[in-house]
């Protein structure tokens, strides 16, 4: 190990960055290459690229960090910024479909027929399947809290036992919401009202499966015993972003689902 | 006028007689070694043996540090050998193959349509 003066970590020479950029070229190249020519390639190969990068970039810091120790306090403050100001634009890129969905339903056209709901729009019942996601994602933030709690209390089949409870109520939201989807009155092609609930909703459940995925591997990292009672900050940064999925949800809950319908 | 200092604002502040004759002392250093490491709490019942999922697989990660800390020079994506090697380099073809098919398919994108 090279002997530094400083408790910074300079990173080794890595691939990734480079092959996360080429995959994300295949992938903007590969969706104009299927909408004109119905090629699929590209746009998976680019869909590869990406994921191998994902697994290797982040394997390599799991690698730094808990097996060469290179996540000092001071790094470890830079990991939460960088976290921190990660989420901090996801919020601006919910804040955007939001405020189209504002935008459309407090003023509706004449061609909508004035009035939000559109006229012909069949809207879903907010006190049915959407308030049973509401109450699974609430659930599941209290489940993530005991988790970080077993955690740093060293329980380690607690932290086990609520980590996977978490997961699975993530899944449990994702199979709702999909047959939500399915059994609904209107498509994505009906007007601005279905444009609007499911990008935004698509968007979210799309969180939903990353933020389901984050904690799924911070499971894994948890029954090999990467995690120590004062050291757990990939835990924390998933924890973090499943309270923000937690939040969007419930926005769009009391906008989209309630005072839209 | 009686002075103590506030931890939370690392000053000076105004206090009342009673606590400026109370000395704070020197605020305890950080500890020179990092806090005994706690991976698990101790089982707590014989019978807990049984469940071997939760325990599946001894904690390996002191063996992990040691591979992962010896000085061979390698960079820490190819710090494993060879399954590390395979995945870089299944990767790198990927990266460099696919570059080079998507400057091809844009060319084709631009050429003209013939009616």
């Amino acid at each position: 190990m090279a002997h530094q003066a400083h408790a910074y970590h300079m990173v080794d020479p890595s691939p990734w960055p480079l092959t996360g950029a080429v995959g994300a070229l295949l992938l903007t190249s590969g969706l104009a290459v299927w909408f004109h020519f119905h090629s699929t390639i590209l746009l998976s190969l680019g869909l590869i690229l990406l994921l191998l990068t994902m697994y290797q970039w982040w394997r390599d810091i799991i690698r730094e960090g808990t097996f060469q120790g290179h996540h000092t306090p001071p790094v470890q403050k830079g990991l939460r910024f960088g976290m921190i100001l990660f989420i901090t634009s996801e919020v601006f890129f919910f804040l955007g479909f939001f405020w189209a969905f504002y935008h459309s339903s407090l003023a509706p056209t004449p061609e909508l027929g004035g009035c939000w709901p559109p006229t012909g729009i069949t809207t879903l019942d907010p006190f049915e399947v959407p308030l049973l996601n509401t109450a699974v994602l609430l659930a599941s933030g209290v489940t993530v809290t005991w988790a970080h709690h077993s955690i740093m209390e060293g329980e380690r089949e607690q932290a086990i036992h609520s980590l996977t409870l978490t997961i699975l109520l993530g899944f449990y939201f994702t199979f709702l919401q999909a047959m939500e989807y399915y059994e609904a009155p209107f498509t994505i092609a009906d007007g601005v009202y279905g444009s609007t609930f499911f990008v935004a909703t698509g968007f979210h459940g799309l969180h939903v499966i990353i933020g389901s995925t984050f904690l799924a591997v911070c499971l894994l990292r948890q029954v090999q015993y990467h995690f120590t009672s004062g050291h757990h900050f990939g835990f924390e940064a998933a924890a973090w972003y499943w309270h923000f999925v937690d939040v969007v949800w419930l926005f769009l809950y009391i906008s989209i689902y309630w005072w839209g319908s | 006028m009686y002075y103590k200092f506030s931890g939370f604002t690392q000053k000076l502040t105004g206090s009342a007689p009673a606590a400026a004759y109370s000395p704070q002392g020197l605020r305890p250093g950080v500890p020179a070694e990092a806090p005994a490491m706690i991976f698990a709490s101790p089982t707590k019942l014989a019978s807990e043996a049984g469940t071997v999922v939760e325990y599946m697989g001894a904690n390996r990660v002191p063996d992990l540090q040691r591979i992962f800390q010896v000085s061979d020079g390698l960079p820490i994506h190819l710090k494993r050998g060879y399954p590390d090697r395979l995945l870089y380099r299944t990767t790198m073809a990927l990266t460099v193959g696919g570059a080079l098919y998507c400057l091809v398919a844009l060319y084709i994108a631009c050429q003209p349509r013939n009616k």
